[in-house]
């Protein structure tokens, strides 16, 4: 197995000890099939024990290693270093505050993320006994795609209007309402269109879609935040005739 | 929170834009670069034009073609606006809504005097 | 321990020169500004129409002349950008499922590049052009 030396800049922010970020160069032996995750890796285990970053699963199901790569948000676990040059530059997910060297701050994201309900609001709660909540293949089909997202924020950190407006509910968010409103057994449509159908919620979007360029599971929130679009709207201009729900 | 007004420019935003996006690359066609490369002869003389605007059925379809691209225009450029750094939306919707809603009824009495 | 997390700033009026795909889609917005001016184009012409075969001459000569054929070269581009653009995100924004499968985006976009053809040649074919 072949081996290459890279240079690995990273931005680097000790709050105890720092005013501001700067950038600290680490030249790294790595091997042919590495991804950028095992580069910081080894840079933890054997150069530099200060250096902060989240991981944990090391194969795109956790979604904490997320981070800025030559300026892309990408998953650190799933950027090969084949396909990168000898420099790589690394940084925190722009768009969130630095909590520590690569470690961003996610409080605003989950605030939002619970505001939109993310959780199946049935009809009627029935107890376990009496068995589960069937559905078929097809009704799974028409939510599945917004169902596989992993929290790991590159979306928030390549939308424009979440940089631009930080009220902005913001695209997993969304996505992850409209996997609620599109699920055969839930019932919470109206419970979630208070926040996701308000000025910071949908309507702060103007289509962007980078979002969905940068997805690393094919979520598509861009997609989703159109289509959540379409159904306010009609529900919105509905409300206004007789028996129409305000 | 409550649910956002917005709604209704967009409707009229989506639709515009879906119509524009068939219609408008060849009207630009006719109406805009035809005439210069003098490919149309007599299609455009006053005549044609008249008679061919005068038929109810054209001056509908003109009617809501022009409106819905001056919704969908006026809702993006608002967009636009925010995204140049204006924050000023109420005042920046007041001027784009307000032009719209100008060019659509200036289009229903301009069609009423063919 | 007490925290210090550290803000990046945005740039308000700049943000989209940073990367090409926000340069895409300032260019399909700016679409709006050329849609809006040709529709005022297209209202004064009506209104020339109506006023009779001089103004409506007047219009024209208007239309053919040198920033008048530059202007709608231009619209004429924009209007194909939005085209395109629009196009491209329809199958997100329109999720059609047949069953257990959804319909390919491919599928959606090429109907609409298909009737894009048909509707251009029938009014062609109305305006008396071809
Ligand atoms: S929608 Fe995609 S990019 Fe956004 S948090 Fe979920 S998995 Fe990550």
């Amino acid at each position: 197995m072949s081996e290459r030396q890279i240079e690995l800049e990273v931005l680097r922010y000790r709050p105890e000890m720092d005013d501001k970020p700067f950038f600290q160069t680490y030249s790294v032996p790595c091997q042919e099939e590495w991804v950028v995750l095992d580069a910081l890796n080894y840079v933890k285990d054997e150069m530099d024990r200060t250096l902060s970053y989240r991981w944990s699963c090391h194969m795109f199901v956790c979604g904490s290693c997320g981070m800025a790569i030559n300026g892309e948000p990408k998953l650190a676990c799933k950027a090969f270093l084949r396909d990168y040059q000898t420099k790589i530059r690394i940084e925190p997910l722009s768009n969130f505050p630095i909590e520590r060297d690569l470690v961003i701050v996610q409080d605003d994201f989950i605030e939002k993320l619970e505001s939109v309900k993310p959780y199946i609001i049935p009809k009627q709660e029935k107890p376990i006994d009496q068995g589960e909540y069937l559905q078929t293949p097809a009704q799974l089909k028409a939510y599945k795609q917004y169902s596989m997202c992993i929290n790991c924020l590159l979306c928030y950190s390549a939308c424009p209007q979440y940089a631009l407006e930080e009220k902005f509910i913001g695209p997993a968010a969304l996505a992850l309402a409209h996997r609620y409103n599109m699920d055969s057994r839930d019932v919470g449509r109206s419970a979630r269109e208070h926040v996701v159908a308000s000025h910071d919620g949908i309507w702060a979007c103007s289509f962007v879609g980078a979002c969905s360029q940068v997805c690393p599971k094919d979520v598509d929130p861009a997609g989703a935040i159109q289509q959540v679009k379409f159904t306010s709207a009609v529900d919105y201009l509905t409300s206004f005739l007789p028996g129409g729900k305000r | 929170m409550a649910r956002s007004a917005k709604a209704v420019p967009w409707f009229l935003f989506a639709a515009g834009g879906t119509v524009i996006a068939f219609i408008l690359p060849v009207m630009i066609f006719i109406t805009g670069i035809a005439p210069a490369i003098g490919l149309f002869g007599d299609a455009l003389s006053y005549e044609t034009m008249h008679a061919f605007v005068g038929n109810w059925l054209i001056k509908l379809i003109l009617l809501g073609i022009i409106v819905l691209a001056a919704w969908h225009a006026a809702h993006r450029l608002r967009v636009c606006a925010h995204d140049f750094g204006i924050r000023a939306d109420g005042a920046v919707s007041i001027v784009v809504y307000g032009l719209a809603a100008i060019a659509s009824a200036a289009t229903v009495v301009a069609l009423l005097m063919i | 321990m007490s925290r210090k997390p550290y803000h990046r700033e945005v740039s308000k009026t700049t943000w989209f020169l940073k990367q090409s795909r926000y340069q895409h889609y300032m260019l399909h917005e700016i679409s709006s500004v050329f849609v809006a001016i040709y529709v005022g184009v297209l209202i004064v012409g009506l209104f020339r129409l109506a006023q009779g075969p001089e103004a409506w001459s007047g219009w024209l000569a208007a239309v053919t002349s040198p920033i008048g054929v530059i202007f709608h070269i231009l619209v004429f581009i924009f209007s194909i950008i939005h085209t395109t653009s629009w196009f491209k995100a329809v199958p997100q924004a329109m999720r059609i499922q047949r069953g257990e499968e959804i319909v390919p985006g491919n599928l959606i976009i090429g109907a609409h590049y298909g009737v894009w053809a048909v509707v251009s040649v029938v009014v062609l074919l109305v305006a008396g052009v071809a």
